[in-house]
Formats: C-alpha cells, structure tokens, sequence
C-alpha cells in the first residue's frame, strides 16, 4: 500500500483526506488549511455524533422495558422470558375446570428483573480489580524502580502484548486451559476451606466444581486488565517529581518507605487507572460468556455460576422472542453504556485532571 | 495495491452484470432452524446438482429469525424446530402450511467417568435432575431404575442452553407433560429460566459443558451426542419400555402422532404411545403460507413445490437416514404430501 500511495495520479479510488494534499485542490484557489480544517471538523463531529446516536437509539428501544418494570428492572431478582401457565387449583388443592370442562389456568407473563446481572458483573469485577491491583501496582512500580534497564524493554511489551490478544482467544484459553485447570486443583481446594472456616460457610459452593463460575470469570477477566493498570498507573508513577523521591530517600526513608510515598502521592491518578480497568472489566463480554457458567443466578458462592450484563446479551439477544425481552436486553444495555461512561469520566478525571500534582508530568 | 483493488472492482461489477443478465435462473431463499441445517444444506446441493437452473440458499439463524422472517416476508420460506404459536401465526396474518420433513430426537447427554453401560432415566426423574431436586448421580430413585448398575456418588452438574431454541422448546415441552409442578414453575418454551446448573450457548456450548464437567447431564439434539461420541441416557416411554434414541425410535414416534395431526400439520410428538417409541422426539419444519402468491412469481412457487416434494419422498428422506436424522414415517410423509398438494398460488392450485 505504501509504495502505491505517493503516486501523481488523482485516481477515482482517491477520495476523502488524501485529496486535501493534491495539486488539483490548490489549483482552485482552495487552501489545503481550509478542506483540513473541515476533513478534521467533520471527523471530530461524526465521533460525537456517532455517540449521540448510540445513546438515542439504545435509550428508545429500551423505552418498552422501563415502561413496563420501571425501577423493579435494577432490584428484580427473576429473569424470565416465558409466559407460565399455573393450573388453578382449589381450597382442596383440586385442579379446577371451567363450565366447558377446560381447565383453569392462570398465565403468568414474562418478567425482566436485572439484578441477578448486575450482581454478576459486579462480583466478577471485584474478583478481577482484587487480582489485578496489586499485580498491576507491583508490575508498575518494578518496571520503574527496580528492573534494570535491559528488562525495562521486555517486561513492557509482555504487557502491552496483553492487551492486544483477541478476547476471544482469552476466552477459549479460559475455557479449555484455565477453566479445567480451576476446576480440578484449585476450587475444590478453595471450596472445601471456604465450607470449613467459620463465617466464610455461606460461600461454600454445595455442588461440584465446574472451572465455569464466577471466580473463574472474575480471574480471567482479572488477567484481561491487567494491562490497562500496569500501564496507567507506570505513566501516573512516573510523574512524581523526582525531588519528591529524593527527598524521602535523603530524609532517611528506606526504599520500601519511599515506594510507599510514591503510591500515596499519586493514589488518585492510581485510583483512576483502577476505574478504567473497572470499566473494561465491567463491558468485557466474548471471554467472559466463555467461563462464567451462564446462570441468571444470584449466589453468594463465586463457586456458582452467574451471568454477567454483557454475557446476557451475547446469550440472549440473537434469538430473543418478543419485543419486550429484546428491549429488556437493550436496557441492560444502555445500563452498561451509561456505567461505562461514569467510569471513563471520573478516571479522567482522576488521571489527567484535577490531580495537578501528578498531572504536571505529562 | 490500489491498481489491484481496482481491478478486483471491475471484475466484481463485471460478475454482477452476468448475474443480473442470466435470469433463468429461480433463486430461493431460506432460512431458520439450525438443528436441520446439515440435512438441508445437503438436499440443497443434491439438489441443485440435478436442476442446475435452481439456486437455494439455506441460512441457519434459529428458528425464531426463520418465524421472524416468513413472517416479514424476507425469505421465502421458514424452518423452525418449534411450530408457530398462536400469537406467531396471529402476526403473520395469512395462514401458514408446516411441513414436517424429518424428525429429530433431544437426548440426555452425560459424562460419568468410570460407568461403563447405559444410563437409564425416566421422565420424572429428568424432571427432578432439571429442577435441581435430584443433586447426586447415587440418588436412590436413580439407583431405583438402574438396578444392578453401580453409580457413582458424584455431584449432578445440569447444563442448559442459554439462548432461545427448539432444543429447549422440544425438552422443556416433554418435561411439562410429565410433572404439571414444571409446566406451572419453569414452562414450556424456546427458552426456560432453568433454576440450577450451567448454561450453553447453542448445542456445541451444551456439549462441551458435558464434556468437561464429570458429573454433567445436558440436552442436546442426538446427532451432536453421535458426532461427540457422548453416551446418552435410554429413556423410559409411556409404554414403560427404555428407549434409545435412533431414527427408527424417532420415526416411531412420529407414526404415532399421525392420527392427532392438525390441519397446519404441527403435532408434538413427544410422549407419544407406541412399544418402540423414543419419548423426545420431534419434526422439523418448513414454513410456507398456504398461498405462495407472495413469491410473486409462479416460477419460484413451482420450484418451492418441486423442491418440497423430493425432500420429503424417497431420495431426499434417504439422505436423512445417512445423516443420522430419522426420516418420515409412510403416514406423514403421506399427510406432508397432501399438504404440499393444497399449496396455492392467488386461490388456484398450481399444476
């Protein structure tokens, strides 16, 4: 492509920004800073357009859902997309029949409760910022105190190279090597000490382990963000002033001491990369689907299965019946939307904004 | 590279100038269930082969998008594990025909390390196992229908499918014949709130929690348990025999149901009597209007015809068997042809 691209020829196939360069658009007496000022406008507004979009759309299909269940969506604890049919029965327990001799049956209607999703997304991000802090923190601060320079390189592109595996490969590493792996060695373990230790009990999982549950889904989600801290949180250490570091070092203060100050100086541009990997965590969906166990459950155990926000639409929404289910699944939707957006504001916020002391650095 | 892409572009519009000249050709468009789609990808090519003028194409989306689409008349015709409820045929205004064209069977597939033999079940205790009642393979009222064998005392782990299907539809259905506490708790549907285990996202999803859990029981269409080489469970059926499931069991059953059939031709056929009837059994079918007018073109709706008749007679059943489906039984098949018969187009029969 790019041996091709320097050519003279205003080709058909030249369209959009590289024609702002080419001799023709000169020619007319347009400036090249005129159609670059648009191309970069336009381009800029079509983002936020592309938002504003996303947000009309989601927020009008779910209007049916809310309508419907209101506020009982978020504290609803049943997921149901089938109509029941109950046989009325009478004071004798006698099923009872109409004058034609037909049964009586009651019909039960669908019902849409989010909570046991939300409960899911938020037990598994829990599980993963727990793993994944002080991993990421630990990773940050050796990459910037203590590896020696040749490791400096290696060690950052491992991680950076985290980030850049399909989550889908995550997933069926998950399901095929992680998730097995649990199932035999690890959670049985876990799982008979949690049953074991006073006051943990009612975490104690009464069923055989699977490698597909919430712990599982929470640690692999747990690897997925670790990245995202590592590196946010290496760029938040960096911008410490040095005389800051060496003014403890100089008062006396050992390194661990030092590190310390460092962490407590910079902790809210840390807590901010926290919210981002929070965020990724929370809207992770491919992988997660994979070793979650899929279970509209709510369960103290992270033994049992769940099902997360993201996992239930990637479950249900190809082959949702009825337009209440499917604007129910867009609700949950526009949920996770409008919680990822909360996290992405405050994290910036805490990264690049008010914090000038940290912020300074960049 | 741009001069390729080009060129790649010429070529494209070049093809889709012949193709848009070459007009002899009758294309038709469908799309549904997935359980049936080896079968019907299978005919449509056998097919073709023998009328090179006929182009099928056979979009496996699940049965629900089939009904969703017949029913907004993007494709031409529907296949769909489940027969149209009656909000369903409601919403599609004009009546629909279903075609049964082979029958399939949903078994209860499971992983027990060491049982060698077969597993025997019944449908109140897949009713127990299901709704979380029954949690040990070493329960007394398994051992009760499995004497002799030796089960080990290995923890129940259910697995259910996640999305909507026909698998669901057809399991759940049977278990709501067997226990009026399922149908009046969990329901007969293409998709159930199932209260335990671990859910799958289609029959492969289902199949690998099977798999890889010991102790694991899950439904799925009985050629996914044949191609993953899983042991199935035998199933007890109202004559209280235990049945394996095959495409003779399943055609048995479906002969049995052939007296009951209604005028759109959609029958259950689980729980059906018969010796040598599998209980969970059910057609597949293809979904068309009973007025092919909405083809809008005679060609295209004598084509749908001719191609309905040879899948559902001789050459088109006996490449169900070699795929592991059951085919017709000789009363349904009769029935289907007599429905494919009454097929119209704008109110005259098509000769």
């Amino acid at each position: 492509m790019s041996e091709s691209l320097p050519t003279t020829q205003p080709g058909p196939e030249q369209t959009g920004p590289a024609m702002s360069f080419d001799f023709k658009a000169r020619s007319t007496g347009i400036s090249g800073d005129t159609v670059l000022a648009f191309v970069t406008r336009a381009s800029a507004l079509s983002v936020v357009l592309m938002i504003a979009a996303l947000l009309i759309v989601l927020t009008t299909a779910a209007i049916p859902a809310v309508r419907t269940f209101g506020l009982k969506f978020l504290t609803g604890t049943e997921w149901r997309s089938n109509t029941l049919e109950q046989p009325r029965r009478d004071a004798n327990n006698k099923l009872m029949f109409d004058a034609d001799g037909e049964q009586i049956v009651d019909t039960i209607e669908p019902v849409f409760g989010a909570l046991p999703v939300i409960w899911g997304t938020a037990c598994t991000s829990v599980i993963a910022l727990a793993f994944a802090i002080p991993l990421s923190f630990g990773t940050a601060l050796f990459l910037i105190r203590v590896a020696p320079a040749v490791l400096v390189g290696p060690v950052s592109f491992m991680v950076e190279f985290l980030a850049a595996i399909p989550s889908i490969a995550y997933g069926i590493w998950g399901l095929f090597v992680f998730g097995p792996f649990m199932q035999k060695y690890l959670e049985p373990w876990l799982n008979g000490l949690f049953g074991s230790v006073p006051g943990l009990g009612f975490m104690h999982f009464n069923g055989a382990t699977t490698g597909r549950d919430m712990l599982c889904g929470g640690l692999l989600l747990g690897i997925m963000i670790i990245p995202i801290i590592t590196a946010i949180s290496r760029d938040v250490l960096t911008g410490v002033p040095r005389a800051q570091v060496e003014g403890t070092t100089a008062l006396g203060a050992t390194w661990w001491q030092s590190s310390k100050e460092m962490l407590k100086f910079s902790r809210s541009g840390l807590f901010g990369a926290v919210m981002l990997g929070l965020a990724r965590a929370a809207g992770e969906t491919m992988a997660i689907t994979m070793v979650i166990g899929n279970n509209n459950q709510i369960s103290p155990s992270p033994f049992a299965p769940a099902q997360s926000m993201a996992s239930l639409l990637a479950n249900e929404f190809a082959e949702a019946s009825g337009d209440l289910q499917r604007s129910a699944l867009i609700e949950v939707a526009l949920i996770l939307l409008l919680m990822s957006l909360v996290f992405n504001v405050v994290a910036r916020k805490l990264v690049v904004g008010k914090d000038s002391r940290s912020a300074a650095a960049h | 590279m741009l001069k390729l892409m080009k060129r790649a572009g010429v070529v494209m519009l070049t093809s889709l100038a012949v193709a848009g000249t070459c007009m002899a050709e009758t294309r038709l468009q469908g799309a549904g269930a997935t359980f049936p789609n080896p079968i019907y990808q299978k005919w449509v090519t056998e097919y073709q082969k023998a009328n090179p003028d006929v182009k099928i194409d056979y979009q496996s989306i699940g049965s629900g998008g089939g009904i969703k689409g017949i029913t907004e008349h993007t494709v031409d015709f529907a296949g769909s594990d489940a027969p149209m409820n009656k909000k369903e045929i409601t919403a599609a205004k004009d009546a629909v025909v279903h075609i049964p064209t082979v029958a399939g069977a949903v078994v209860a597939a499971y992983n027990l390390p060491g049982f060698t033999g077969d597993l025997k079940l019944t449908g109140p205790l897949l009713v127990d196992i299901f709704s979380g009642k029954i949690t040990k393979w070493n329960d007394a009222k398994i051992a009760e229908v499995n004497a002799g064998a030796t089960l080990p005392a290995l923890d129940i782990t259910v697995a259910t499918r996640t999305d909507g299907s026909g698998t669901t539809f057809v399991f759940s259905s049977f278990l709501a014949t067997q226990s009026e506490d399922f149908k009046g708790s969990i329901g007969a549907s293409k998709q159930v709130k199932w209260p335990v285990g671990q859910g799958g996202k289609g029959n492969e999803g289902v199949t690998a929690i099977v798999q890889a859990v010991p102790g694991a029981v899950g439904y799925i269409e009985v050629n996914y348990a044949l191609a993953n080489k899983i042991p199935y469970a035998l199933l007890q059926n109202k004559a209280g025999k235990f049945i394996k499931a095959s495409p003779e069991t399943v055609s048995a059953a479906g002969a049995g149901a052939v007296d009951h059939m209604k005028e759109s031709l959609s029958v259950s056929i689980w729980d059906q009597a018969g010796e040598n009837a599998y209980p969970i059994s059910a057609f597949t079918y293809i979904i068309v209007y009973k007025d092919l007018a909405y083809l809008k073109s005679p060609e295209k709706a004598k084509t749908l015809i001719a191609f309905l008749k040879w899948a559902t007679t001789a050459e088109g059943q006996s490449l169900a068997t070699s795929l592991d489906y059951a085919p017709l039984a000789d009363g349904v098949k009769a029935k289907a042809a007599e429905a494919i018969d009454g097929l119209t187009y704008s109110g005259a029969p098509l000769k």
